[in-house]
């Protein structure tokens, strides 16, 4: 049943793309493990921290649907860095993958997250 | 996988055109507030199903594929404008379930190859799945039950959506991606006994070239430097002084030079000819035979200088930027099973070498 006087869902929205930013981690992460086994010996190191990332994005994720203050400024940060990656990489020329998926995962993803967390900042303590 | 196929297109019109349609409804129809999450995952439902409209017009020849497009898509629209029906979350969770599902098995059974605006679309249908389930605030119906089936089904599904279009793509590549990250030049099918000849004269300067980079001491005194790591079974030695110069497939100056490392030193295995712009393919003599190829969506780290592929939701591993390398074409000294100017070294080859 939905109440009329709902709440805006907003940190729920976001534990839900961020939930999904740390399996897109998750899965770059594990894709580069069989490199590792193949020789590429400074890929394990990455593999390690995109890993982590996954894990703290997924520890973010639960910290804002916990209406945490700290989680919701590391949220922004994160997100900001990517969204900064990402128009970096679309200047330089280096053939970075312009599709919607990559503009979806890179772009929209990390821009509705600031957007979400940055209109519900009394919500969090 | 990062193509759009172009009986898609009209699909990534559609969706882009409903979003702010769907924005337009929600903000001018006069309903009951519902959370933000449920008008989220009714505009991303609204996107899905405009996608799959879209795409009936381009598949009207597959009856069965079109009919389940229109079923599909009316679901979506419809259900993206059901959202204070009693029964929308179940009916929603089971309709988005099933499209993936109904996805992934044409993808398995091989009625359709996985490209841009299949993923996008996945990805959209996911996250309207996690709108839909997920409780807000002060929500008590089934909240305990929607959390569980949230945190299992959504990255389950999600993972297992991204590997089977993954694995998908990789074990059935297009006729231009040959190889895992390597789009290949077009040429004519089979190669004309002109072109026979072109590539076997083109073989044999690039032969007699770079012979004495046989001693590997030479070609670092030309210049040629290990471009990656030693520990891997071949390393491309690189020439800045050539890549910056531009020579374009001259086989006195090689953009790089391939060495095998075996446990008695690098042992030359060939050339490799490099242009110096991404998708400027180079001058093709031998026709199907000597075909340029250009690696697209690899990761790339500086760490070392390795690469890894990049996912199929456009994702590289932390401290690994996507990157697209010019195109390429190698020149084998040795005998390689794949042929003189194969993508590739045959491991095997490189293992025989390491023994001898």
């Amino acid at each position: 049943m939905i109440k009329p006087e709902a709440p805006s869902g907003r940190p729920e929205a976001v534990f839900v793309l961020l939930l999904l930013q740390c399996l897109f981690w998750l899965i770059a992460g594990l894709s580069a493990a069989p490199f590792v086994l193949g020789g590429e010996i400074h890929m394990a190191g990455l593999v390690l921290a995109t890993l982590l990332l996954a894990l703290g994005t997924c520890l973010l994720a639960i910290g804002v649907l916990w209406r945490r203050r700290r989680a919701r400024s590391l949220a922004i940060a994160l997100e900001v860095v990517c969204l900064f990656g990402t128009a970096v990489l679309l200047l330089i020329p280096l053939g970075f993958n312009k599709g919607p998926v990559s503009m979806l995962v890179n772009a929209a993803l990390p821009l509705t997250i600031i957007v979400l967390l940055r209109k519900d900042g009394e919500a969090f303590s | 996988m990062f193509d759009i196929a172009p009986d898609h297109a009209v699909g990534l019109y559609a969706g882009l055109l409903a979003l702010p349609l769907a924005l337009l409804a929600i903000r001018f129809r006069p309903t009951p507030r519902v959370p933000g999450t449920v008008l989220g995952a009714s505009v991303l439902m609204a996107m899905s199903g405009a996608i799959h409209i879209g795409l009936v017009w381009t598949h009207l020849d597959e009856t069965i594929t079109a009919a389940l497009f229109v079923i599909n898509g009316l679901a979506y629209l419809t259900l993206s404008q059901l959202y204070s029906w009693r029964w929308w979350r179940p009916a929603s969770a089971a309709l988005i379930t099933m499209t993936l599902f109904g996805y992934l098995g044409y993808i398995v059974l091989g009625f359709d190859a996985a490209d841009q605006v299949a993923l996008a679309t996945k990805i959209l249908e996911l996250t309207a799945l996690g709108l839909v389930l997920v409780p807000v605030a002060g929500e008590r119906p089934w909240r305990r039950r929607r959390w569980g089936i949230l945190v299992v089904a959504v990255p389950l599904l999600t993972v297992v959506t991204i590997s089977v279009a993954w694995i998908d793509a990789l074990a059935r590549p297009d006729t231009q991606h040959v190889h895992v990250g390597a789009v290949l030049q077009q040429t004519n099918d089979v190669a004309t006994p002109e072109q026979e000849a072109a590539a076997k004269q083109l073989y044999d300067q690039t032969v007699v070239a770079i012979a004495p980079y046989g001693d590997w001491h030479k070609a670092w005194d030309a210049g040629f430097r290990p471009g990656g790591s030693q520990s891997l079974p071949s390393t491309h030695w690189m020439n800045q002084r050539n890549v910056d110069a531009g020579y374009v497939m001259d086989p006195t100056h090689p953009q790089g030079l391939v060495y095998a490392n075996s446990k008695h030193g690098p042992v030359l295995l060939g050339a490799m000819f490099q242009m110096k712009n991404i998708n400027n393919f180079g001058p093709d003599p031998g026709g199907p035979l000597t075909a340029w190829h250009q690696h697209e969506n690899i990761c790339f780290t500086p760490f070392g200088f390795e690469f890894s592929l990049m996912t199929p939701t456009a994702t590289c591993p932390f401290g690994a930027i996507d990157i697209t390398a010019s195109p390429m074409l190698h020149v084998w000294i040795v005998d390689n099973p794949g042929g003189r100017f194969a993508i590739d070294i045959d491991d095997k080859v490189v293992k025989r070498i390491d023994q001898t």
